[in-house]
Protein backbone atom coordinates (compact mmCIF):
# COMPACT_ATOMS: atom_id res chain seq x y z
CA UNK A 1 0.00 0.00 0.00
CA UNK A 2 1.57 3.47 -1.26
CA UNK A 3 1.06 6.73 0.63
CA UNK A 4 -0.28 9.09 -0.97
CA UNK A 5 2.23 12.43 -0.45
CA UNK A 6 1.08 15.66 -0.72
CA UNK A 7 3.56 16.92 -3.99
CA UNK A 8 6.36 18.52 -3.46
CA UNK A 9 6.60 17.69 0.24
CA UNK A 10 9.40 16.19 2.14
CA UNK A 11 8.41 12.78 1.67
CA UNK A 12 9.71 11.36 -1.75
CA UNK A 13 10.08 7.93 -3.11
CA UNK A 14 12.83 5.97 -1.60
CA UNK A 15 15.60 6.24 -3.60
CA UNK A 16 18.49 4.11 -2.06
CA UNK A 17 19.20 6.77 -0.04
CA UNK A 18 17.65 4.73 3.28
CA UNK A 19 15.14 6.34 5.36
CA UNK A 20 12.87 9.04 3.74
CA UNK A 21 11.00 11.62 5.51
CA UNK A 22 7.46 11.00 5.55
CA UNK A 23 4.84 13.93 6.90
CA UNK A 24 3.22 12.40 9.91
CA UNK A 25 -0.05 10.85 10.07
CA UNK A 26 -1.63 13.48 12.18
CA UNK A 27 -0.70 17.23 13.06
CA UNK A 28 -2.18 19.80 14.92
CA UNK A 29 -0.74 23.03 15.38
CA UNK A 30 -2.48 25.54 17.67
CA UNK A 31 -5.71 24.45 17.78
CA UNK A 32 -8.70 26.16 19.67
CA UNK A 33 -12.10 24.54 19.63
CA UNK A 34 -14.66 26.50 21.11
CA UNK A 35 -18.88 25.13 20.86
CA UNK A 36 -21.63 27.12 20.23
CA UNK A 37 -22.53 28.75 23.96
CA UNK A 38 -18.69 29.19 24.54
CA UNK A 39 -17.75 25.92 25.95
CA UNK A 40 -13.68 25.63 25.05
CA UNK A 41 -13.21 22.46 24.65
CA UNK A 42 -9.94 22.40 23.01
CA UNK A 43 -7.52 25.26 24.34
CA UNK A 44 -4.38 25.42 21.90
CA UNK A 45 -3.77 22.08 21.41
CA UNK A 46 -0.30 21.22 19.47
CA UNK A 47 0.27 17.38 18.73
CA UNK A 48 2.11 15.38 16.75
CA UNK A 49 1.41 11.52 15.17
CA UNK A 50 3.59 9.71 13.37
CA UNK A 51 2.75 7.08 11.16
CA UNK A 52 2.52 3.50 12.26
CA UNK A 53 2.31 5.06 15.90
CA UNK A 54 -0.38 3.08 18.69
CA UNK A 55 -1.20 6.22 20.63
CA UNK A 56 -3.53 6.66 23.90
CA UNK A 57 -5.54 9.51 24.69
CA UNK A 58 -6.51 9.54 28.12
CA UNK A 59 -7.82 12.00 30.24
CA UNK A 60 -10.54 13.01 32.67
CA UNK A 61 -14.75 13.16 31.13
CA UNK A 62 -15.22 16.07 29.49
CA UNK A 63 -11.62 17.48 28.78
CA UNK A 64 -12.01 17.26 24.80
CA UNK A 65 -11.24 13.39 24.03
CA UNK A 66 -13.73 13.19 21.59
CA UNK A 67 -13.94 16.61 20.41
CA UNK A 68 -9.69 15.94 19.09
CA UNK A 69 -10.72 12.57 17.62
CA UNK A 70 -14.07 14.45 15.27
CA UNK A 71 -11.62 16.89 14.74
CA UNK A 72 -9.06 14.53 13.05
CA UNK A 73 -11.97 12.47 11.40
CA UNK A 74 -13.25 15.48 9.85
CA UNK A 75 -16.43 15.33 11.42
CA UNK A 76 -15.89 18.82 12.53
CA UNK A 77 -13.44 21.84 11.83
CA UNK A 78 -11.64 23.77 14.35
CA UNK A 79 -12.65 27.17 15.60
CA UNK A 80 -9.09 28.14 14.82
CA UNK A 81 -5.42 26.21 14.07
CA UNK A 82 -4.79 23.75 11.51
CA UNK A 83 -5.28 19.72 11.35
CA UNK A 84 -3.14 18.19 8.46
CA UNK A 85 -3.76 14.69 8.02
CA UNK A 86 -0.86 12.76 5.83
CA UNK A 87 0.16 16.24 5.23
CA UNK A 88 -2.84 17.34 3.97
CA UNK A 89 -5.07 20.41 5.74
CA UNK A 90 -8.21 19.35 6.08
CA UNK A 91 -9.67 22.92 6.46
CA UNK A 92 -8.51 23.10 2.37
CA UNK A 93 -9.83 19.61 1.53
CA UNK A 94 -13.42 19.17 -1.21
CA UNK A 95 -14.10 15.82 -1.54
CA UNK A 96 -14.21 15.09 3.05
CA UNK A 97 -16.92 11.77 1.89
CA UNK A 98 -14.25 10.67 -0.19
CA UNK A 99 -11.62 11.52 2.97
CA UNK A 100 -13.68 9.97 5.61
CA UNK A 101 -14.68 6.86 3.28
CA UNK A 102 -10.96 6.25 2.63
CA UNK A 103 -8.05 7.34 4.37
CA UNK A 104 -9.55 6.93 8.38
CA UNK A 105 -11.61 4.67 10.20
CA UNK A 106 -13.72 5.41 12.35
CA UNK A 107 -15.16 3.43 15.94
CA UNK A 108 -17.53 5.50 17.94
CA UNK A 109 -17.75 5.94 21.47
CA UNK A 110 -21.17 4.21 21.61
CA UNK A 111 -20.77 1.71 18.54
CA UNK A 112 -22.98 2.67 16.45
CA UNK A 113 -24.10 -0.48 14.20
CA UNK A 114 -27.22 -0.38 12.12
CA UNK A 115 -29.91 -1.96 14.46
CA UNK A 116 -31.69 -3.25 11.48
CA UNK A 117 -29.54 -5.08 9.11
CA UNK A 118 -26.67 -8.13 9.87
CA UNK A 119 -23.34 -7.87 11.29
CA UNK A 120 -22.21 -8.60 7.32
CA UNK A 121 -23.70 -6.05 6.24
CA UNK A 122 -22.89 -3.50 8.87
CA UNK A 123 -19.61 -4.25 7.67
CA UNK A 124 -20.17 -3.89 4.05
CA UNK A 125 -21.67 -1.19 4.39
CA UNK A 126 -19.01 1.39 4.09
CA UNK A 127 -17.81 -0.43 0.98
CA UNK A 128 -20.22 1.27 -1.33
CA UNK A 129 -18.84 3.60 -3.76
CA UNK A 130 -15.19 2.06 -4.11
CA UNK A 131 -13.78 -0.32 -6.27
CA UNK A 132 -14.75 -2.82 -4.80
CA UNK A 133 -17.73 -5.52 -6.42
CA UNK A 134 -20.48 -6.39 -4.63
CA UNK A 135 -18.74 -9.73 -4.37
CA UNK A 136 -15.44 -8.59 -3.23
CA UNK A 137 -17.12 -6.61 -0.56
CA UNK A 138 -18.86 -9.72 0.76
CA UNK A 139 -15.49 -11.38 0.98
CA UNK A 140 -13.81 -8.61 1.96
CA UNK A 141 -16.39 -8.06 4.70
CA UNK A 142 -15.88 -11.71 5.36
CA UNK A 143 -12.20 -11.63 5.89
CA UNK A 144 -12.55 -8.73 8.55
CA UNK A 145 -15.03 -10.63 10.79
CA UNK A 146 -12.60 -13.11 10.65
CA UNK A 147 -9.95 -11.09 11.93
CA UNK A 148 -11.71 -10.13 14.48
CA UNK A 149 -12.64 -13.16 16.07
CA UNK A 150 -15.92 -13.24 15.14
CA UNK A 151 -16.49 -15.36 11.88
CA UNK A 152 -19.29 -17.23 11.30
CA UNK A 153 -21.33 -14.29 13.01
CA UNK A 154 -22.26 -12.43 10.02
CA UNK A 155 -25.42 -13.05 9.44
CA UNK A 156 -26.99 -11.87 12.96
CA UNK A 157 -28.36 -8.47 14.01
CA UNK A 158 -26.07 -6.40 16.13
CA UNK A 159 -28.49 -6.48 18.90
CA UNK A 160 -27.70 -10.59 19.16
CA UNK A 161 -24.35 -9.42 19.85
CA UNK A 162 -22.31 -9.13 23.16
CA UNK A 163 -21.23 -5.65 24.01
CA UNK A 164 -17.75 -6.48 23.22
CA UNK A 165 -18.64 -8.46 19.62
CA UNK A 166 -20.00 -5.05 18.88
CA UNK A 167 -17.31 -3.25 19.43
CA UNK A 168 -15.34 -5.50 17.41
CA UNK A 169 -17.90 -5.59 14.39
CA UNK A 170 -17.36 -1.86 14.93
CA UNK A 171 -13.69 -2.29 14.29
CA UNK A 172 -13.92 -4.37 11.38
CA UNK A 173 -15.93 -1.93 9.54
CA UNK A 174 -13.27 1.10 10.12
CA UNK A 175 -10.52 -1.52 8.60
CA UNK A 176 -12.79 -2.25 5.95
CA UNK A 177 -11.31 0.52 3.24
CA UNK A 178 -7.59 -0.42 4.55
CA UNK A 179 -7.68 3.28 5.76
CA UNK A 180 -4.11 4.75 7.19
CA UNK A 181 -5.28 5.70 10.12
CA UNK A 182 -8.15 4.16 12.59
CA UNK A 183 -9.50 6.49 15.39
CA UNK A 184 -11.61 4.87 18.33
CA UNK A 185 -13.29 7.10 21.05
CA UNK A 186 -13.37 4.38 24.30
CA UNK A 187 -13.73 1.29 22.19
CA UNK A 188 -13.36 -0.45 25.31
CA UNK A 189 -15.85 1.82 27.12
CA UNK A 190 -18.07 -0.47 28.74
CA UNK A 191 -16.23 -4.30 28.83
CA UNK A 192 -14.78 -6.27 31.19
CA UNK A 193 -10.99 -6.03 31.32
CA UNK A 194 -10.82 -9.52 29.39
CA UNK A 195 -12.87 -8.35 26.43
CA UNK A 196 -10.84 -4.84 26.62
CA UNK A 197 -7.18 -6.52 26.89
CA UNK A 198 -8.15 -8.03 23.44
CA UNK A 199 -9.37 -4.83 21.80
CA UNK A 200 -6.23 -3.80 22.68
CA UNK A 201 -3.76 -6.57 21.10
CA UNK A 202 -6.27 -6.45 18.43
CA UNK A 203 -4.82 -2.20 17.81
CA UNK A 204 -1.54 -3.71 18.30
CA UNK A 205 -2.07 -6.37 15.42
CA UNK A 206 -3.23 -3.63 13.07
CA UNK A 207 -0.68 -0.95 14.06
CA UNK A 208 1.83 -4.06 12.72
CA UNK A 209 -0.03 -4.33 9.73
CA UNK A 210 1.18 0.14 9.30
CA UNK A 211 -1.86 1.47 9.76
CA UNK A 212 -1.68 4.39 12.65
CA UNK A 213 -3.80 3.98 15.74
CA UNK A 214 -5.07 6.21 17.79
CA UNK A 215 -7.59 5.58 20.63
CA UNK A 216 -8.82 7.55 22.98
CA UNK A 217 -9.62 5.56 26.91
CA UNK A 218 -9.75 6.78 30.50
CA UNK A 219 -8.85 3.40 31.55
CA UNK A 220 -4.65 4.41 32.56
CA UNK A 221 -3.96 0.82 32.37
CA UNK A 222 -5.04 0.16 29.10
CA UNK A 223 -3.62 3.61 27.95
CA UNK A 224 -0.31 2.07 29.37
CA UNK A 225 -0.27 -0.58 26.49
CA UNK A 226 0.37 1.77 23.16
CA UNK A 227 3.05 2.83 22.16
CA UNK A 228 2.33 6.38 23.78
CA UNK A 229 0.15 7.85 26.23
CA UNK A 230 -0.99 11.35 25.92
CA UNK A 231 -2.67 13.11 28.59
CA UNK A 232 -5.55 15.89 28.06
CA UNK A 233 -6.75 18.15 31.09
CA UNK A 234 -9.03 21.28 29.96
CA UNK A 235 -8.23 20.95 26.29
CA UNK A 236 -4.75 20.96 26.36
CA UNK A 237 -1.70 17.92 26.46
CA UNK A 238 -0.48 17.74 29.49
CA UNK A 239 1.52 14.97 29.39
CA UNK A 240 3.27 12.51 26.38
CA UNK A 241 4.52 9.68 28.38
CA UNK A 242 5.95 6.69 25.81
CA UNK A 243 6.05 3.56 27.14
CA UNK A 244 7.78 1.52 24.92
CA UNK B 1 -56.42 3.64 -7.13
CA UNK B 2 -59.76 6.06 -7.78
CA UNK B 3 -57.21 6.71 -10.42
CA UNK B 4 -57.66 3.50 -12.36
CA UNK B 5 -61.27 2.95 -11.85
CA UNK B 6 -62.14 6.28 -13.19
CA UNK B 7 -59.82 5.67 -15.93
CA UNK B 8 -61.03 2.36 -16.53
CA UNK B 9 -64.93 3.17 -15.98
CA UNK B 10 -64.10 5.80 -18.28
CA UNK B 11 -62.48 3.78 -21.07
CA UNK B 12 -65.20 1.51 -20.52
CA UNK B 13 -68.20 3.63 -21.22
CA UNK B 14 -66.46 5.30 -24.17
CA UNK B 15 -65.89 1.86 -26.21
CA UNK B 16 -69.33 0.89 -25.28
CA UNK B 17 -70.86 4.39 -26.90
CA UNK B 18 -68.20 3.28 -29.58
CA UNK B 19 -69.48 0.08 -30.07
CA UNK B 20 -72.69 1.46 -30.83
CA UNK B 21 -70.90 3.36 -33.45
CA UNK B 22 -68.44 0.96 -34.86
CA UNK B 23 -71.55 -1.74 -34.75
CA UNK B 24 -72.43 -0.19 -37.95
CA UNK B 25 -69.69 -0.61 -40.62
CA UNK B 26 -69.64 2.97 -41.98
CA UNK B 27 -67.47 5.63 -42.68
CA UNK B 28 -68.59 8.09 -40.19
CA UNK B 29 -71.95 8.14 -37.75
CA UNK B 30 -74.22 11.12 -37.41
CA UNK B 31 -76.08 12.13 -34.05
CA UNK B 32 -77.67 15.22 -32.61
CA UNK B 33 -74.93 17.66 -31.68
CA UNK B 34 -74.66 18.50 -27.48
CA UNK B 35 -77.07 16.00 -26.06
CA UNK B 36 -75.86 14.77 -22.78
CA UNK B 37 -75.88 11.16 -23.63
CA UNK B 38 -75.69 9.34 -27.00
CA UNK B 39 -78.71 7.29 -26.84
CA UNK B 40 -80.91 10.67 -26.31
CA UNK B 41 -79.92 12.04 -29.84
CA UNK B 42 -83.39 12.12 -31.91
CA UNK B 43 -83.02 12.80 -35.65
CA UNK B 44 -86.39 12.63 -37.95
CA UNK B 45 -87.03 11.69 -41.60
CA UNK B 46 -86.56 15.41 -42.79
CA UNK B 47 -82.85 15.58 -41.63
CA UNK B 48 -82.50 11.98 -43.05
CA UNK B 49 -83.75 13.02 -46.21
CA UNK B 50 -81.50 15.76 -46.32
CA UNK B 51 -78.33 13.58 -45.08
CA UNK B 52 -79.18 11.37 -47.88
CA UNK B 53 -79.65 13.80 -50.60
CA UNK B 54 -76.06 15.42 -49.83
CA UNK B 55 -73.66 14.91 -52.91
CA UNK B 56 -70.85 11.51 -52.16
CA UNK B 57 -73.20 10.03 -49.54
CA UNK B 58 -73.81 6.45 -50.80
CA UNK B 59 -76.36 5.13 -48.02
CA UNK B 60 -77.79 6.83 -45.09
CA UNK B 61 -78.80 3.74 -42.61
CA UNK B 62 -81.06 5.47 -39.54
CA UNK B 63 -81.16 3.38 -35.91
CA UNK B 64 -83.37 3.94 -33.59
CA UNK B 65 -81.73 2.72 -30.31
CA UNK B 66 -84.07 2.35 -27.33
CA UNK B 67 -83.21 1.25 -24.08
CA UNK B 68 -85.90 -1.17 -21.88
CA UNK B 69 -86.31 -3.10 -18.58
CA UNK B 70 -86.64 -6.97 -19.57
CA UNK B 71 -86.34 -8.17 -15.96
CA UNK B 72 -83.86 -7.75 -12.95
CA UNK B 73 -81.20 -8.83 -14.35
CA UNK B 74 -80.94 -6.69 -17.49
CA UNK B 75 -82.76 -3.26 -16.22
CA UNK B 76 -81.18 -1.79 -19.40
CA UNK B 77 -81.59 -3.76 -22.69
CA UNK B 78 -80.48 -2.01 -25.71
CA UNK B 79 -83.25 -2.68 -28.71
CA UNK B 80 -81.90 -1.32 -32.11
CA UNK B 81 -84.84 -1.16 -34.68
CA UNK B 82 -83.23 -1.09 -37.84
CA UNK B 83 -84.97 -2.09 -41.47
CA UNK B 84 -84.26 -5.76 -42.47
CA UNK B 85 -82.73 -4.49 -46.00
CA UNK B 86 -80.21 -2.87 -44.17
CA UNK B 87 -78.96 -5.30 -42.04
CA UNK B 88 -75.94 -6.33 -44.40
CA UNK B 89 -74.76 -2.63 -44.87
CA UNK B 90 -74.76 -1.94 -40.87
CA UNK B 91 -72.27 -5.21 -40.41
CA UNK B 92 -75.02 -8.00 -38.87
CA UNK B 93 -74.31 -11.57 -39.89
CA UNK B 94 -77.54 -13.37 -39.33
CA UNK B 95 -75.96 -17.35 -37.67
CA UNK B 96 -79.20 -19.08 -37.31
CA UNK B 97 -83.11 -18.68 -38.77
CA UNK B 98 -83.88 -15.35 -40.63
CA UNK B 99 -84.46 -11.79 -40.36
CA UNK B 100 -87.89 -10.26 -39.53
CA UNK B 101 -90.22 -8.68 -42.13
CA UNK B 102 -89.61 -5.15 -42.57
CA UNK B 103 -93.20 -4.29 -41.00
CA UNK B 104 -93.69 -7.37 -38.47
CA UNK B 105 -95.08 -6.36 -35.32
CA UNK B 106 -94.46 -9.43 -33.37
CA UNK B 107 -90.83 -10.34 -34.80
CA UNK B 108 -87.10 -9.66 -33.38
CA UNK B 109 -83.97 -10.76 -33.73
CA UNK B 110 -81.48 -11.35 -30.49
CA UNK B 111 -77.76 -11.21 -30.69
CA UNK B 112 -75.90 -14.20 -29.89
CA UNK B 113 -74.66 -13.18 -26.31
CA UNK B 114 -78.76 -11.91 -25.38
CA UNK B 115 -80.12 -15.30 -26.57
CA UNK B 116 -77.27 -17.12 -24.60
CA UNK B 117 -78.14 -14.68 -21.55
CA UNK B 118 -81.79 -15.22 -21.84
CA UNK B 119 -81.41 -18.74 -22.36
CA UNK B 120 -83.52 -18.06 -26.02
CA UNK B 121 -83.70 -19.87 -29.46
CA UNK B 122 -84.83 -18.94 -32.94
CA UNK B 123 -88.49 -19.62 -32.60
CA UNK B 124 -88.82 -18.99 -28.78
CA UNK B 125 -90.98 -16.03 -27.46
CA UNK B 126 -89.22 -13.36 -26.30
CA UNK B 127 -91.49 -10.57 -24.25
CA UNK B 128 -90.58 -6.87 -24.99
CA UNK B 129 -90.94 -4.51 -27.00
CA UNK B 130 -94.53 -3.69 -25.39
CA UNK B 131 -95.42 -7.55 -27.45
CA UNK B 132 -94.55 -11.19 -27.07
CA UNK B 133 -92.32 -11.43 -29.70
CA UNK B 134 -91.12 -14.56 -32.41
CA UNK B 135 -87.34 -14.64 -32.49
CA UNK B 136 -86.64 -15.02 -36.12
CA UNK B 137 -83.06 -15.68 -35.99
CA UNK B 138 -79.88 -14.81 -33.94
CA UNK B 139 -77.21 -12.31 -35.34
CA UNK B 140 -74.02 -11.39 -34.83
CA UNK B 141 -71.85 -8.13 -34.95
CA UNK B 142 -68.75 -9.10 -33.76
CA UNK B 143 -68.92 -6.57 -30.61
CA UNK B 144 -69.88 -7.32 -27.77
CA UNK B 145 -72.75 -4.48 -27.17
CA UNK B 146 -74.67 -5.15 -30.15
CA UNK B 147 -74.24 -9.15 -29.33
CA UNK B 148 -76.08 -8.39 -26.32
CA UNK B 149 -79.05 -6.61 -27.70
CA UNK B 150 -82.02 -7.23 -29.88
CA UNK B 151 -83.24 -6.09 -33.01
CA UNK B 152 -86.42 -5.33 -34.43
CA UNK B 153 -88.18 -4.04 -37.54
CA UNK B 154 -88.07 0.10 -37.56
CA UNK B 155 -91.40 0.93 -37.17
CA UNK B 156 -92.46 -1.49 -34.54
CA UNK B 157 -90.08 0.14 -32.39
CA UNK B 158 -90.63 3.68 -33.28
CA UNK B 159 -94.55 3.00 -32.91
CA UNK B 160 -93.94 1.18 -29.64
CA UNK B 161 -91.62 4.25 -28.38
CA UNK B 162 -93.74 7.04 -29.77
CA UNK B 163 -91.36 8.79 -31.81
CA UNK B 164 -92.19 7.87 -35.50
CA UNK B 165 -89.86 8.87 -37.81
CA UNK B 166 -87.43 9.12 -35.59
CA UNK B 167 -83.64 7.73 -35.15
CA UNK B 168 -81.00 7.81 -32.74
CA UNK B 169 -77.90 7.61 -35.04
CA UNK B 170 -77.47 7.46 -39.10
CA UNK B 171 -74.52 5.33 -40.57
CA UNK B 172 -73.32 6.87 -43.26
CA UNK B 173 -71.70 5.46 -46.30
CA UNK B 174 -69.73 7.35 -48.77
CA UNK B 175 -69.15 6.76 -52.45
CA UNK B 176 -66.39 5.61 -53.96
CA UNK B 177 -63.49 8.45 -55.18
CA UNK B 178 -65.72 11.09 -52.80
CA UNK B 179 -63.06 12.36 -49.74
CA UNK B 180 -64.64 11.45 -46.40
CA UNK B 181 -64.15 14.18 -44.91
CA UNK B 182 -65.71 16.66 -47.59
CA UNK B 183 -68.94 15.05 -47.33
CA UNK B 184 -68.51 15.12 -43.18
CA UNK B 185 -67.72 18.86 -43.69
CA UNK B 186 -70.95 19.72 -45.65
CA UNK B 187 -72.76 17.76 -43.33
CA UNK B 188 -71.97 19.87 -40.57
CA UNK B 189 -72.43 22.91 -42.52
CA UNK B 190 -75.79 22.30 -43.57
CA UNK B 191 -77.09 20.67 -40.44
CA UNK B 192 -75.84 23.02 -37.24
CA UNK B 193 -77.95 20.88 -35.19
CA UNK B 194 -75.96 17.64 -35.97
CA UNK B 195 -72.55 16.57 -35.72
CA UNK B 196 -70.35 13.72 -37.76
CA UNK B 197 -68.73 11.31 -35.52
CA UNK B 198 -65.77 9.08 -37.31
CA UNK B 199 -63.85 7.74 -34.22
CA UNK B 200 -64.09 6.90 -30.41
CA UNK B 201 -62.55 9.76 -29.31
CA UNK B 202 -65.02 12.34 -31.13
CA UNK B 203 -67.16 10.84 -29.10
CA UNK B 204 -67.38 13.93 -26.79
CA UNK B 205 -68.88 15.83 -29.65
CA UNK B 206 -72.30 14.43 -29.08
CA UNK B 207 -72.16 12.81 -25.93
CA UNK B 208 -71.20 14.86 -23.22
CA UNK B 209 -70.84 13.07 -19.80
CA UNK B 210 -68.25 11.45 -21.30
CA UNK B 211 -66.42 14.71 -21.48
CA UNK B 212 -66.98 15.35 -18.19
CA UNK B 213 -65.74 11.57 -17.17
CA UNK B 214 -62.70 12.28 -18.86
CA UNK B 215 -62.13 16.03 -17.52
CA UNK B 216 -63.00 13.75 -13.96
CA UNK B 217 -60.12 11.28 -14.60
CA UNK B 218 -57.56 14.35 -15.09
CA UNK B 219 -58.72 16.20 -12.12
CA UNK B 220 -58.95 12.91 -9.91
CA UNK B 221 -54.47 11.82 -11.24
CA UNK B 222 -53.44 15.67 -10.21
CA UNK B 223 -55.38 15.22 -6.74
CA UNK B 224 -54.20 11.78 -6.58
CA UNK B 225 -50.62 13.07 -6.71
CA UNK B 226 -51.20 16.11 -4.54
CA UNK B 227 -52.38 13.31 -2.25
CA UNK B 228 -50.07 10.42 -2.14
CA UNK B 229 -46.85 13.12 -2.76
CA UNK B 230 -48.08 14.42 0.97
CA UNK B 231 -48.48 10.74 2.32
CA UNK B 232 -45.13 9.74 0.58
CA UNK B 233 -43.53 12.49 2.04
CA UNK B 234 -44.85 12.54 5.45
CA UNK B 235 -43.92 8.48 5.33
CA UNK B 236 -40.18 9.00 4.58
CA UNK B 237 -39.73 12.35 6.52
CA UNK B 238 -41.24 10.51 9.54
CA UNK B 239 -38.69 7.57 8.44
CA UNK B 240 -35.52 10.04 8.08
CA UNK B 241 -36.35 11.50 11.32
CA UNK B 242 -36.56 7.81 13.19
CA UNK B 243 -33.23 7.04 11.24
CA UNK B 244 -31.35 10.27 12.29
CA UNK B 245 -28.43 8.49 13.58
CA UNK B 246 -28.57 5.88 11.42
CA UNK B 247 -28.18 8.48 8.23
CA UNK B 248 -26.06 10.65 10.00
CA UNK B 249 -23.57 7.48 10.67
CA UNK B 250 -23.68 6.50 7.17
CA UNK B 251 -22.57 10.50 6.35
CA UNK B 252 -19.86 10.07 8.87
CA UNK B 253 -17.97 6.77 7.53
CA UNK B 254 -17.76 8.76 4.14
CA UNK B 255 -21.46 7.99 2.46
CA UNK B 256 -21.70 10.24 0.02
CA UNK B 257 -24.75 13.27 0.11
CA UNK B 258 -25.86 11.86 -3.50
CA UNK B 259 -25.46 7.62 -2.11
CA UNK B 260 -27.94 9.50 0.54
CA UNK B 261 -30.22 10.57 -1.65
CA UNK B 262 -30.18 7.82 -3.39
CA UNK B 263 -31.03 5.37 -1.01
CA UNK B 264 -34.18 7.45 0.29
CA UNK B 265 -35.82 8.09 -3.05
CA UNK B 266 -35.06 3.91 -3.56
CA UNK B 267 -37.07 3.61 -0.47
CA UNK B 268 -39.57 5.71 -1.30
CA UNK B 269 -40.28 4.27 -4.91
CA UNK B 270 -40.56 0.30 -3.61
CA UNK B 271 -42.94 2.02 -1.14
CA UNK B 272 -44.80 3.59 -4.15
CA UNK B 273 -44.83 0.42 -6.37
CA UNK B 274 -46.26 -1.79 -3.78
CA UNK B 275 -48.69 1.11 -3.39
CA UNK B 276 -49.73 1.15 -6.85
CA UNK B 277 -49.56 -2.41 -7.04
CA UNK B 278 -52.58 -2.64 -4.53
CA UNK B 279 -54.30 0.28 -5.48
CA UNK B 280 -54.56 -1.50 -9.04
CA UNK B 281 -55.66 -4.85 -7.29
CA UNK B 282 -58.64 -2.93 -5.55
CA UNK B 283 -59.26 -0.67 -8.32
CA UNK B 284 -59.86 -4.15 -10.70
CA UNK B 285 -62.07 -5.62 -7.64
CA UNK B 286 -64.19 -2.37 -7.40
CA UNK B 287 -65.19 -1.58 -11.55
CA UNK B 288 -65.44 -5.58 -11.74
CA UNK B 289 -67.71 -5.19 -9.39
CA UNK B 290 -69.53 -2.45 -10.57
CA UNK B 291 -69.58 -4.09 -13.94
CA UNK B 292 -71.58 -6.70 -12.30
CA UNK B 293 -74.09 -4.31 -10.42
CA UNK B 294 -77.58 -5.03 -11.88
CA UNK B 295 -77.88 -1.19 -12.35
CA UNK B 296 -74.87 -0.70 -14.72
CA UNK B 297 -74.76 -4.14 -16.11
CA UNK B 298 -74.90 -4.18 -20.02
CA UNK B 299 -74.00 0.03 -19.68
CA UNK B 300 -71.07 -0.63 -18.28
CA UNK B 301 -67.51 -2.96 -19.87
CA UNK B 302 -64.75 -2.01 -18.11
CA UNK B 303 -62.04 -2.35 -19.98
CA UNK B 304 -58.48 -2.52 -18.54
CA UNK B 305 -56.11 -1.18 -20.91
CA UNK B 306 -52.83 -1.09 -20.33
CA UNK B 307 -52.57 2.78 -20.57
CA UNK B 308 -55.01 2.33 -17.50
CA UNK B 309 -51.91 0.57 -15.78
CA UNK B 310 -49.34 2.89 -17.21
CA UNK B 311 -50.87 5.66 -15.82
CA UNK B 312 -51.28 4.47 -11.96
CA UNK B 313 -47.53 3.40 -12.47
CA UNK B 314 -46.57 6.86 -13.77
CA UNK B 315 -49.13 8.49 -11.62
CA UNK B 316 -47.45 6.37 -8.23
CA UNK B 317 -43.87 7.19 -9.66
CA UNK B 318 -44.35 10.72 -10.22
CA UNK B 319 -45.73 11.17 -6.81
CA UNK B 320 -43.43 8.78 -4.80
CA UNK B 321 -40.31 11.41 -6.55
CA UNK B 322 -42.02 14.26 -5.78
CA UNK B 323 -43.14 13.83 -2.07
CA UNK B 324 -39.36 12.25 -1.33
CA UNK B 325 -37.59 14.99 -2.29
CA UNK B 326 -37.61 16.81 0.53
CA UNK B 327 -36.96 13.95 2.91
CA UNK B 328 -34.01 12.67 0.63
CA UNK B 329 -32.28 15.99 0.50
CA UNK B 330 -33.35 16.46 4.92
CA UNK B 331 -31.42 13.36 5.11
CA UNK B 332 -28.36 14.62 2.90
CA UNK B 333 -27.38 17.64 4.95
CA UNK B 334 -27.88 16.02 7.79
CA UNK B 335 -24.36 17.04 10.33
CA UNK B 336 -23.50 14.14 11.21
CA UNK B 337 -22.22 14.72 14.72
CA UNK B 338 -25.83 16.21 15.18
CA UNK B 339 -27.67 13.40 13.64
CA UNK B 340 -25.58 10.93 16.07
CA UNK B 341 -26.07 12.98 19.21
CA UNK B 342 -29.76 12.80 18.18
CA UNK B 343 -32.19 10.69 20.44
N1 LIG C 1 -21.86 19.74 20.49
C1 LIG C 1 -21.41 20.33 21.62
N2 LIG C 1 -21.90 21.55 21.94
C2 LIG C 1 -21.45 22.18 23.05
N3 LIG C 1 -20.57 21.67 23.88
C3 LIG C 1 -20.02 20.46 23.61
C4 LIG C 1 -20.45 19.73 22.43
N4 LIG C 1 -19.77 18.55 22.42
C5 LIG C 1 -18.98 18.56 23.51
N5 LIG C 1 -19.14 19.70 24.22
C6 LIG C 1 -18.41 20.08 25.42
O1 LIG C 1 -17.03 20.12 25.12
C7 LIG C 1 -16.28 19.56 26.18
C8 LIG C 1 -15.43 18.41 25.62
O2 LIG C 1 -16.29 17.39 25.21
P1 LIG C 1 -15.77 15.99 24.68
O3 LIG C 1 -16.95 15.21 24.20
O4 LIG C 1 -14.68 16.22 23.74
O5 LIG C 1 -15.23 15.34 26.03
P2 LIG C 1 -14.57 13.92 26.25
O6 LIG C 1 -13.19 14.15 26.71
O7 LIG C 1 -14.76 13.06 25.06
O8 LIG C 1 -15.43 13.37 27.47
P3 LIG C 1 -15.87 11.85 27.79
O9 LIG C 1 -14.71 11.15 28.35
O10 LIG C 1 -16.96 12.01 28.79
O11 LIG C 1 -16.36 11.28 26.49
C9 LIG C 1 -17.25 19.14 27.25
O12 LIG C 1 -17.31 20.14 28.21
C10 LIG C 1 -18.58 19.04 26.52
O13 LIG C 1 -19.64 19.38 27.37
MG1 LIG D 1 -15.91 11.40 24.56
Amino acid sequence: MSDPSPAGSASTLASGEGAVEQPPAIELHDVVKRYRGGVLALDHLDLVIAKQEFVAISGPSGCGKSTLLHLIAALDAPTSGTVLVNGHDLAKMHDLSYFRRREVGLVFQLHDLLPRISVLANVEIVMYGTHRSSRGRHQRANELLEEVDLGGRGSRLPTQLSGGERQRVAIARALANEPGILLADEPTGNLDAESARRIMELFGRVRNDGVTVVMVTHDEALAAMADRTDRIEVGRIVSSTRNR
Amino acid sequence: MTVVTLAVTSSGLETSAAAIISVGKADFTIAQKGVSEILSSTIDTGERARIEATPGVQSAVGVLVETEKINSDNPVFIEIGISPTQLKQFGVTIVRGHAYAPTASHQCMLGWRAAANLGLHVGSSFKANGTVNTVTGIYSTGNSFGDDAAMFPLPAIQGYNRVPGIVTLVFVKVKPGYPVSKVEQSINHNMPELTTIRTASQFGRADRNLVYLKAAVTGSTILAVIIGAVIVGNTMLLSVFERTRELGLLRAVGWTRRRIVGLILIEAVALGLIGACIGVGLSFAVSTGLEHLPALRGILHTNFTPMAFWRALYTALGMTLIGSLYPALRAAFLVPLRALSYE
